[in-house]
């Protein structure tokens, strides 16, 4: 018989059940037992008062990336793993980008052996195309054997809608997700900001919001006819919103992510220009941000994800225009939602939804929620312990986040994967 | 020294939009480009103004008209010009810009003029030096001497350019030449025009504190100065106007066509001019209306003022 663990006193939080109140937790080794707030503790091998703190599923994110192998001083999966911790996320998933497409199975297997051991649960999306070029179809098939939990795109749209169409339809045999950047490509080629009177006045290169709007009925369209899964890939403005809305009106199966950065930040935050907040998409204008944030209140939204992305200092050493995009986000996601809910723009709740048992009944993963017979995947927040963004003071090596600086509400206490404790906050 | 550039402190370490500057600094600098004109007329143009400071030249864009009238500026002032060649050096080899700046500051200039293709890199430069820098242009932000020396050279023409009205054609959207002159004339108290086919023009640019044409009669009707601005061959062969030739005939400036403007008008170019795409080869070597060639002149002396009262407070070591 496995050891039992049982968490008592705390304010459990399950956006699955939709329960938010006090009860207590039995696990049995890699398995949550029972749940409740008049389960018998008294067997239990030992036990973890909460005091009253938030307990709430080890967050999933769907979209965070480290460097390329061998990095000199670089992200490496320990360090990802230790971050991602740290910041109460207990499920993972790399995603593809420029510098690491994940387009060859081989590789990927390679990278899937390597994450076996760390402590939290990592998974991996592999690219669609060869390179992410959008030319031609990357061997999705024997990358899903290998262990890919959904494809992607990157950061950059497959402009040529045939291709699109071709990677919809194959990747629908494999029932697999196809992630695609809202984006229309010849609208958003070479752009760095939001076209706004303030991208207009300094003359930054612009895309127009309605480059979403335009991408995502494309790409809608196209599954629809060929019978694939969209994945909206980091919606970021309310013209991508409402075309989401319109697009769900049919028989697609369609499911849309945000990222943190368009949660929390806007294009005035780049006000000054700070590399650190180049991003892509890039930072949008405020009713964007009050728009998706309302969004995720009405349930619209299916995942938050981190978009982490590190990135040497030397790349950022550059003008705005010409800093490499992309921030780190995994030992800030929760922070920062908890941000908006202190706020009074978000219910804890809600917040928690789209970090937990959304991305995780996107991708059919047991984890994600606080029930009888799931992992035990589970977090101890304290939702009021203040503290400053400091990129010192992460595990990742890098310090590229637009969050430094920024006063935090809420912290992680314990993280548990499979009912290990693999963080401790005062440690 | 008159009253103002007595009782007032130029107070700026560095020159890098025009929405830094308020009137009075606007006229100071106008006052001593005033002193700078008539000196460099006279064949006892060196000074020693500045002498013992250094100005490097930082260009990541080519440029010889601005480039050289800097250098001449410096050397006029009597600083010690470095000009870097940047197409040759480390920024081809792949170094930061931040690298850059620290590897250069640590060789001791006390002025930077910085031309760069991405907005904010002066700015930048400024934040991580702790150099005086000069922007000569970034981007499709803003060149802001170039407005100065513009504005410069019409004030010489009028006494002033409040209340004057100034049209500026051609292509709005990529000039930092029109984002410089929009803000300075806007401080100065001018009527501003802009006319444009919408491609070539900035999203609500009509909020700009300036009217919007797309028809040049219309634009030109009453105005005391225009400008044209220089049009790139690549965005007139399709991708923005479908021919240099079609340009010229819906927005070239023509002797014909000025006739509905003011009597006495003035007309300029930044340099350097497409003949035949905006502007007339004729109405460009007009003595009587081009003041083209008073601008590049209006530039030396516009920028020893600018490098004499930056020079003057790093002197002070003040900080602003």
């Amino acid at each position: 018989m496995s050891e039992t663990l049982a968490i008592i006193n705390a304010r459990l939080v399950d956006p699955a059940s939709g329960h938010d109140g006090p009860g207590s937790v039995l696990i049995e080794g890699d398995t949550i037992i029972a749940v409740g707030s008049d389960i018998n503790v008294d067997a239990a091998d030992e036990i973890i008062d909460a005091k009253g703190c938030i307990l709430a599923p080890a967050l999933i994110d769907l979209r965070a990336s480290k460097e390329p192998g061998l990095t000199p001083d670089g992200e490496n999966l320990a360090t990802l793993a230790a971050g991602a911790a740290a910041g109460g996320i207990g499920t993972v998933v790399l995603a593809p980008n420029s510098v690491t497409p994940h387009d060859k199975p081989e590789n990927l297997g390679a990278m899937i052996r390597d994450m076996m051991g760390a402590p939290v649960r990592m998974r991996v999306a592999a690219g669609a195309t060869v390179g992410l070029a959008g030319s031609s179809m990357a061997e999705m098939g024997l990358m899903a054997k290998a262990g890919a939990v959904y494809v992607g795109c990157g950061d950059r749209p497959i402009a040529d809608s045939n291709i699109m169409r071709r990677v919809f339809s194959y990747a629908s045999h494999l029932d697999l997700w196809v992630a695609c950047r809202p984006a229309d490509a010849a609208l958003s080629d070479g752009t760095i900001a939001l076209e706004s009177d303030w991208s207009a006045r300094l003359g930054l290169p612009a895309e127009p919001a309605i480059s979403e709007r335009i991408a995502i009925e494309r790409d809608a369209s196209l599954a629809e006819l060929s019978g694939g899964k969209l994945m909206i890939d980091r919606l970021s403005t309310a013209s991508g919103l409402e075309a989401l809305r319109h697009v769900r009106q049919r028989d697609i199966e369609i499911a849309s992510s945000v990222a943190i950065a368009h949660l929390t930040l806007n294009e005035i935050d780049a006000g000054d220009l700070d590399g650190a907040f180049r991003m892509t998409p890039p930072l949008r204008a405020e009713s964007d941000r009050v728009a998706l944030v309302e969004a995720i209140a009405q349930g619209e939204i299916d995942a938050v994800v981190s978009d982490h992305r590190p990135t040497p200092f030397d790349d950022k050493g550059e003008p705005y225009a010409n800093a490499v995009p992309g921030t780190l986000g995994l030992e800030t996601l929760l922070a920062s939602m908890l941000g908006l809910v202190h706020d009074g723009q978000l219910e804890l709740i809600d917040a928690l939804r789209v970090l937990t048992c959304g991305p995780a009944d996107i991708l059919g993963l047991p984890q994600g929620r606080i029930s009888e017979g799931a992992p035990a995947d589970l977090i101890l927040i304290h939702g009021d312990v203040p503290w400053v963004c400091n990129p010192e003071d992460f595990k990742s090596p890098r310090g590229n986040t637009a969050w430094a600086g920024r006063r935090f509400q809420g912290r992680v206490l314990q993280t548990l994967i499979g009912g290990c404790i693999i963080h401790n906050y005062n440690e | 020294m008159t009253r103002a550039a007595f009782s007032y402190q130029f107070p700026h370490r560095h020159l890098l939009s025009v929405a830094d500057l308020n009137p009075v600094d606007i006229s100071q600098l106008f006052e001593r480009a005033a002193h700078w004109l008539a000196v460099n007329r006279t064949p006892d143009k060196s000074s020693d103004t500045l002498k013992g400071l250094t100005v490097l030249n930082l260009f990541f864009e080519a440029s010889t008209r601005t480039q050289g009238s800097f250098e001449m500026a410096a050397q006029r002032l009597g600083a010690d010009v470095v000009n870097f060649a940047v197409a040759t050096s480390s920024a081809s080899k792949g170094e930061s810009l931040s690298d850059t700046a620290r590897t250069l500051a640590a060789m001791r200039p006390d002025i930077m003029v910085v031309r760069h293709n991405a907005t904010g890199a002066p700015k930048f430069l400024a934040d991580r030096t702790g150099l005086s820098v000069i922007n000569a242009g970034d981007g499709m932000h803003e060149h802001p001497t170039q407005a100065l020396l513009d504005c410069f050279t019409l004030s010489n023409h009028w006494g002033s350019v409040g209340g004057r009205r100034i049209l500026i054609v051609g292509d709005i959207l990529h000039s930092r030449v029109a984002r410089s002159n929009i803000g300075l004339l806007n401080i100065l108290g001018a009527e501003i025009r802009l006319c444009a086919p919408p491609t070539l023009l900035p999203l609500d640019v009509d909020q700009w504190g300036v009217d919007v044409f797309h028809d040049l009669d219309e634009a030109l009707e009453g105005c005391d100065a225009v400008m044209a601005l220089r049009q790139q061959k690549e965005r007139m062969s399709g991708g923005f106007v479908p021919s240099g030739r079609e340009f010229f005939h819906l927005f070239g400036l023509t002797h014909e066509r000025l006739e509905v403007c003011a009597p006495d008008v003035l007309v300029m170019h930044p340099g350097p001019m497409n003949r035949g795409v905006e502007i007339h080869t004729k109405l460009a070597d007009d003595p009587d209306i081009s003041v083209i060639l008073e601008q590049v002149e209006s530039g030396v002396a516009i920028r020893m003022a600018a490098l004499e009262l930056l020079g003057a407070n790093i002197r002070k070591g003040g900080k602003s």
